[in-house]
C-alpha cells in the first residue's frame, strides 16, 4: 500500500538519501520537519496521512509499524527505505541526514 | 461528525481557556502555535472533538478519549519535559526560556 500512495515530491539538491515523510496536516512538528528539509534543499516526497481515506490510512499505519517496527507517531522519516525515525528533533534529523 | 463546525479563533479561545485554568502557557511561537490551533479546529471539524493536534484519530471517540485535548497525559508531560505532546501547552518556565520544543514519547497505550 505505501508504495502506491501520491507523495508530494518537494526537489532539493541534496540526493544523498533517499528521503520519505509520513506526516500529519495538523500537527506543529510536521510543519516545522518539513520546513526543516526544504530549507536544507533536501530532496524528499512526504504524505500527509490524515488527508487519506479512513481505510488506506489504518493499512498505511499498519504497515509502517510492522515493516519498521515502530510506535505510531508523527513525523516518521524514512530514510533510504532502511531506517525510521520517529518524531521531529531537529539535532537528530541532522545528524541522520549527515547535515550537522 | 462535527456537533458544530469549529473555527481557528474558536480553537484559540478554547486552548486560551484551557491554559489559564491549568496554570500553563502556550506555545510562544506565533507560527507552531498558528498550525496546533488550525489543527484542533480541523479535527474538531472532521471528528466532533478536540482530537490532539499531533495524533492521528484512532477512528471512534472512545479509542481516541484520552487525547482529547487537554489530553490525560499533558499534566505529566509537561512536568517531564516543559511542554505537552504536541507543545501546545508548555509550563511557564519553559516558556520563559523560549527554547525550541522537540517531539516526546508518547504515554498513550493504544498507540503502540
Amino acid at each position: 500500500m505505501i508504495e502506491s500512495l501520491e507523495y508530494v515530491h518537494q526537489e532539493g539538491t541534496k540526493r544523498d538519501h533517499s528521503v520519505v515523510v509520513y506526516a500529519l496536516s495538523t500537527c506543529g512538528f510536521c510543519r516545522r520537519a518539513l520546513g526543516f528539509l526544504k530549507n536544507n534543499d533536501v530532496d524528499f516526497r512526504y504524505v500527509y496521512i490524515d488527508n487519506l481515506p479512513s481505510e488506506v490510512k489504518q493499512t498505511v499505519k499498519q504497515e509502517l509499524r510492522e515493516r519498521y517496527r515502530i510506535k505510531e507517531l508523527f513525523p516518521t522519516l524514512i530514510l533510504d527505505e532502511d531506517k525510521a525515525i520517529t518524531g521531529f528533533d531537529r539535532e537528530e534529523w541532522q545528524r541522520q541526514l549527515g547535515l550537522a | 461528525m462535527a456537533e458544530s463546525r469549529k473555527t481557528v479563533e474558536d480553537a484559540r479561545r478554547f486552548a486560551s481557556m484551557v491554559a489559564e485554568h491549568q496554570g500553563w502557557k502556550l506555545m510562544a511561537d506565533p507560527e507552531f502555535l498558528g498550525t496546533l490551533v488550525e489543527g484542533l479546529a480541523t479535527n474538531h471539524n472532521r471528528y466532533g472533538y478536540y482530537l490532539c493536534p499531533c495524533r492521528d484519530s484512532l477512528g471512534s471517540p472512545s479509542a481516541d478519549e484520552d487525547v482529547i485535548c487537554p489530553c490525560e497525559y499533558a499534566q505529566a508531560d509537561i512536568e517531564e519535559h516543559g511542554h505537552c505532546f504536541c507543545a501546545l501547552y508548555q509550563s511557564p518556565a519553559f516558556h520563559a526560556r523560549g527554547g525550541e520544543p522537540a517531539s516526546i514519547p508518547e504515554r498513550s497505550p493504544r498507540r503502540g
